[in-house]
């Protein structure tokens, strides 16, 4: 593989990595520092990259370095990541102060470098860097984005809890090394699956631990309960459009790099740890909503509401994905749309409370919001739109989201052991899309029905508008063709069914797993003859 | 046969709000000019499709037309065995925005754009804030409920349905009464809780269609044969029912779950009211109507006795709160939950006439009671207080008013000659006769039992309409203190625009009480063919051919080559799915081996075996 190959198969990496050297230095250098360029060459970084994302389009037929594979789910992450990474870009063109600035979006742009290699990690050690790489960045991108003590205590908290589940996961994966004898990720499936890691054999301790602790680690990530408790802290503690980009660059990677762990066991993980990655999801999404019922602090609210959409995602994680079925019945591809959908809806609310302030501060609360609907209605109007998204309404894309996601937890095929539980949980999300609707609705009437309190003032310049405007306007376009996000999404889906084949052969060839769920032998035939046996 | 006539009259009321949102802005007279002109524009459209749907010939036998189809949610191309046993090319997912209408929906779609022009000519001197904004909402409105009328998709009835709660959120919450927000809130996150359980439902129920047939549909013909054919366990139907009856009886509202309605309705501005009980409410009675009853016969025939108490108690109940109520919107709000009892009992006689009377109900009493909430809002303005004690003798200075108000009172509680005998008397009928199996559908599940008490909440109906008339009209004159209020160009009494906001609603009521039968007869033909359990006679021809046209001596060669047993393939004891597979097994063999194909009626044999 010559080292040309490599560069052009790495090349939107590699771009993010040099336009994060460059902002750096150019944030520091020249006299007066040329700050005011940082943010330019930021969003061109990352379009530039995104050029090269699409340029490099295909999947890599095998490792592309030790540690390294390109795969289609690699090429979706890149896809979602640049494209939300340029709207987040936007909305914090004017962060913080102009002498600050050069770190600063460098910082983002690395975050989002952690993303895609996490997304191409194939080894578990490659696979933990790049998640640090992800989070490492915030902990600073927090710390600066204000200038006040609140932000900077939000950083050390999100640090000191950030860096114990770094420990957690490290340890968890250690765990997984010693069960499955390799750290390279797709042979996991080889070695574990079929000799002693059948979550049966003589490693299942080791590899049942592993497992729990690698979730433990990554749930503190996507903020699952119970690793959630820092998120309204650090929420209100970052300025808005910071927590903007909190909400949804961690968790991606979070939920890609447990794709990647679910896969690597060919999503044949034992009952026990269904039932706990069930108990968690049933659990994150109720609490995230309840406790955002209390919230008067919109940011406090979101960070809730942060929760509770992790809670809805890991019900498609837990449902698994099927064979080229697309997400109405492929909980993965479901999970990888709505999870583009949050970032950019999530995104956009922040955007707003980016365009304005009022009495000298960052809008926060929902007196803060009150009336905006008058002085700036195409502001109003996207922000409700986005909550409408939030709240899984029409016609907005978060409802096709929640379409997907429920309806991969009704598909279950009725020989799953988990059939009934998956249904319970589906009913479990949509009850709690009607408590959500609750806290929404309060930010929609706190900006069209509360009279003007003509404190806020819009001061975001054009580009956190063109940001906002570019959340706003995909998700009524994803609401009326769906077939541009889901085509990729269920693409992105190959590569974990790669796993599932292999496994489903080496299963097939010992023992029939008689409480397994293998979806992809689920055909639509078999199908046929559970329903219509009288 | 494609026509955009359906797909022009759901999208010109949103050009119209689109328009009205761009600049340049004109001066409030302006706005609401352009606002009544759009809503006109909606109406003509209507009337056109009116008039489109009475020329086609297949339309007075019931059937589904104008039908208009764009892709939406759709998966690859798989080949199944589609319910008449043929062999189809469908795709894997087939959610699609598809339109059409039949004799019931038709005239709901023609309610809808009947009302809204009046409804946005009354708000011409309520509304003095915010007026762009409002006629947006509106319109917003009025495209949400006709895509719900239009809907031919079972995911596109439910955006529309969901859709129809953001207007009219912000129509209560911003030009509301004094606890405008309360009641939107309440009214939304109440309707909400209901609907997200049919979300639950509808999502099942693809995943059912796809388990049945072998890809996910959603298209309400395709389910509602899955219903009628029997393919829906019983277990499975009544889930399904209890899921879109949390829907839709919020909606109607049935009691016990009524309580949203009284709040709302006084809190909402006078034509937030109309819509809201013209139209709005029809939601669910027409979601029971369209839906539930056809997809679920067996739950729904189990489950009627149940609904039909509830309706009853509705009845009942709602009547004796409307009594004592001191609130006239609030009576009058209460009398619309009592009416709808009325038609909740029509639908579930499972009785030709009770759903056409129950039909016949919704459009009656959109027409009644929209009028009785105009003719409140009227005093509203002019006095600033519905509450009964403080006015009174209006008939003296309000002669017009006085004479609009008894008689829409006269056509709520069903004075034969006004529109609302004919869909009582019907609805009764039907409830006392559903014991019978007189009109072909078979015996529906209730009785005289019902008709007792319901014809009770009749006379109640009467007794505090009458009342409420007698109390605001006549006796001694009482006003509050410097009223009536003429500041915004009101007289004392109506004006020329406010009656003619009544005219033409009197001159329907007038009409259909006289001569309800060209309605009675699509009603009655829809009913027939989409409604209640009859042989299934939806008219497929056009959409698919069979694909395989071939002689026995073929399909003998194909299958004696694969060794196939013609027998077990005939077995009408063999489970039916697997005759399915078998019989497409056989048609792909015999594609195979004679590049023809054979007789549908073949095929059909295995794909029909469970109902044999």
């Amino acid at each position: 593989m010559t080292i040309e190959h490599i560069a052009t198969a790495l090349a939107p990496e590699l771009i993010l990595l040099v336009g994060a050297c460059f902002v750096l230095m150019l944030g520091v250098t020249g006299s007066p520092p040329r700050g005011r360029w940082v943010s330019s060459a930021s969003f061109a970084t990352i379009v530039l990259a995104l050029i090269a994302a699409v340029r490099v389009g295909s999947p890599e037929a095998g490792e592309l370095l030790p540690g390294l594979w390109i795969t289609s789910l690699t090429i979706y992450t890149r896809w979602v990541a640049l494209s939300v990474g340029a709207l987040i870009v936007l909305v914090n063109w004017h962060q913080p102060v102009v002498s600050e600035r050069g770190e600063y979006m460098a910082m983002i742009l690395l975050s989002l470098l952690g993303v895609l290699l996490t997304a191409s990690a194939n080894d578990l050690v490659v696979l933990f860097l790049a998640i640090e790489l992800v989070s490492v960045p915030t902990y600073v991108l927090i710390a600066l984005s204000r200038d006040d003590t609140r932000s900077s205590e939000a950083a050390v908290k999100y640090f000191f809890l950030g860096a114990l589940s770094a420990a957690i996961l490290a340890y968890g994966m250690s765990f997984l090394y010693g069960a499955a004898g390799t750290t390279t990720i797709h042979t996991f499936t080889n070695g574990i699956v079929s000799s002693n890691f059948s979550f049966g054999g003589a490693g299942q301790a080791q590899a049942m631990i592993g497992t729990m602790l690698v979730f433990g680690g990554l749930a503190f990530k996507i903020a699952a309960v119970p690793f959630h408790v820092y998120a309204a802290d650090v929420y209100e503690g970052a300025a808005s459009p910071v927590t903007g980009m909190l909400g949804f660059v961690p968790k991606l990677a979070g939920f890609v790099a447990l794709c990647k762990l679910m896969s690597a066991f060919g999503w044949n993980i034992p009952p026990e740890l269904s039932w706990m990655i069930w108990i968690v999801a049933a659990v994150t999404m109720t609490v995230g909503n309840v406790l955002a019922l209390l919230q008067k602090n919109v940011k406090r609210m979101l960070a809730y509401s942060s929760i509770a959409h992790t809670g809805y995602m890991l019900v498609a994680l837990l449902v698994g994905p099927v064979a080229g079925e697309g997400p109405m019945r492929d909980g993965v591809a479901a999970m990888l749309f709505y999870m583009a959908v949050y970032g950019v809806m999530n995104l956009g609310v922040f955007a707003l409370l980016t365009a304005f302030r009022t009495g000298g501060r960052d809008v926060e609360t929902l007196d803060d919001l009150s009336g905006i609907a008058r002085r700036a209605p195409a502001g109003a109007l996207a922000l409700a739109i986005c909550v409408f998204s939030l709240m899984g309404f029409p016609p907005t894309a978060g409802f096709i989201g929640k379409l997907y996601i429920f309806s991969g937890a009704f598909s279950t095929s009725a020989a799953h052991p988990m059939h009934d539980a998956m249904i319970a949980l589906a009913i479990i999300g949509v009850i709690n899309s009607a408590i959500a609707a609750a806290y929404y609705l309060r930010i929609v009437a706190a900006v069209y029905m509360r009279t003007e309190k003509d404190e806020a003032i819009p001061t975001g310049g054009m580009p956190v508008r063109w940001g906002l405007a570019l959340c706003t306007i995909p998700l009524l376009v994803v609401f009326a063709w769906p077939a541009a996000l889901t085509r990729s999404a269920t693409d992105a889906v190959a590569v974990v069914q790669q796993s599932i084949f292999r496994n489903s052969e080496a299963v097939a060839t010992t023992d029939p797993p008689s409480s397994v769920h293998t979806p992809t032998l689920r055909a639509p035939t078999t199908d046929h003859d559970d329903a219509l046996e009288p | 046969m494609t026509s955009w006539i359906l797909t022009i009259t759901i999208l010109s009321p949103v050009a119209g709000a689109l328009l009205l949102m761009l600049p340049p802005y004109g001066d409030r007279a302006s706005i609401r000019r352009s606002a009544v002109l759009y809503s006109l524009v909606t109406l003509g459209l209507t009337i056109l499709a009116l008039t489109r749907f009475y020329s086609i010939e297949e339309a007075s036998d019931g059937a589904f037309v104008l039908m208009h189809e764009l892709p939406w949610i759709v998966g690859e191309s798989v080949e199944v065995v589609d319910m008449d046993g043929y062999l189809v090319e469908k795709p894997s997912i087939d959610i699609s925005y598809r339109v059409g209408v039949d004799g019931i929906s038709i005239w709901l779609v023609a309610l809808t754009s009947f009302l809204m022009p009046l409804a946005i000519l009354s708000s011409f001197t309520a509304i003095r804030e915010r007026t762009r904004e409002y006629y947006c909402l509106l319109l917003l409105l009025q495209a949400g409920l006709l895509g719900v009328f239009c809907a031919m998709d079972l995911l596109l009835f439910y955006v529309f349905f969901e859709f129809t709660l953001i207007p009219l959120f912000f129509l209560i919450g911003i030009w509301g009464g004094s606890q405008r927000r309360r009641a939107a809130n309440k009214f939304f996150i109440y309707t909400l809780a209901g609907s997200v359980l049919l979300f639950a439902g509808i999502v099942y129920l693809s995943y059912y269609s796809y388990r049945t047939l072998g890809y996910v549909t959603l298209e309400i013909a395709e389910l509602t044969r899955l219903g009628q054919g029997g393919y829906l366990p019983l277990d499975v139907q009544w889930w399904l029912f209890l899921a879109f009856a949390a829907g839709f009886a919020i909606k109607v509202p049935l009691f016990p779950v009524h309580t949203w309605l009284p709040l709302a309705h006084t809190e909402a501005p006078t034509a937030g009211s109309v819509i809201l009980a013209g139209v709005l409410l029809k939601l669910g009675t027409y979601g029971f109507c369209r839906l539930s009853i056809p997809m679920f016969p067996d739950a729904t025939f189990q489950l009627a006795p149940a609904v039909a108490v509830f309706a009853v108690i509705g009845i009942i109940y709602a009547a004796l709160a409307a009594w004592v109520q001191s609130d006239v919107k609030k009576l009058v709000a209460y009398s619309s939950i009592s009416h709808l009892g009325f038609c909740m009992l029509g639908l579930f006689s499972l009785k030709v006439a009770g759903v056409t009377g129950g039909v016949l109900y919704m459009i009656n009493h959109g027409l009644s009671t929209a009028a009785l909430f105009l003719i409140v809002g009227y005093i509203y303005e002019r006095y600033h207080t519905r509450d009964i004690h403080e006015i009174g003798g209006l008939a003296k200075r309000m002669p017009w008013m006085a004479f609009f108000l008894i008689f829409f009172t006269l056509s709520s509680i069903g004075l034969p000659g006004l529109n609302g005998f004919v869909s009582e008397f019907l609805v009764l009928l039907a409830t006392a006769t559903s014991g019978q199996n007189s009109d072909g559908v078979g015996r529906g599940p209730l009785g005289y039992g019902y008709v007792i008490p319901a014809a009770l909440g009749i006379i109640l109906g009467a007794t505090y309409m009458l009342w409420m008339c007698q109390r605001l009209l006549f006796g001694p004159l009482t006003e509050p203190a410097n009223t009536p209020d003429t500041s915004a160009g009101l007289t004392a009494d109506l004006t020329r625009r406010e009656i003619g906001i009544l005219v033409p609603i009197g001159l329907a009521c007038i009409f259909l009480g006289v001569y309800p039968k060209p309605l009675l007869d699509t009603f009655e033909s829809a009913a027939r063919r989409n409604v209640l359990q009859s042989p299934f006679t939806y008219d497929f021809s056009d959409v698919r051919a069979p694909v395989i046209d071939i002689d026995d001596d073929h399909l003998a060669t194909a299958v004696s080559a694969n060794d196939l047993d013609v027998n077990g393939f005939y077995d009408s004891s063999g489970h039916g799915v697997g005759s399915i597979d078998a019989a497409q097994g056989i048609v792909r063999d015999a594609e195979i081996v004679s590049h023809a194909s054979m007789t549908p009626a073949l095929v059909g044999g295995g794909g029909r075996s469970r109902d044999d």
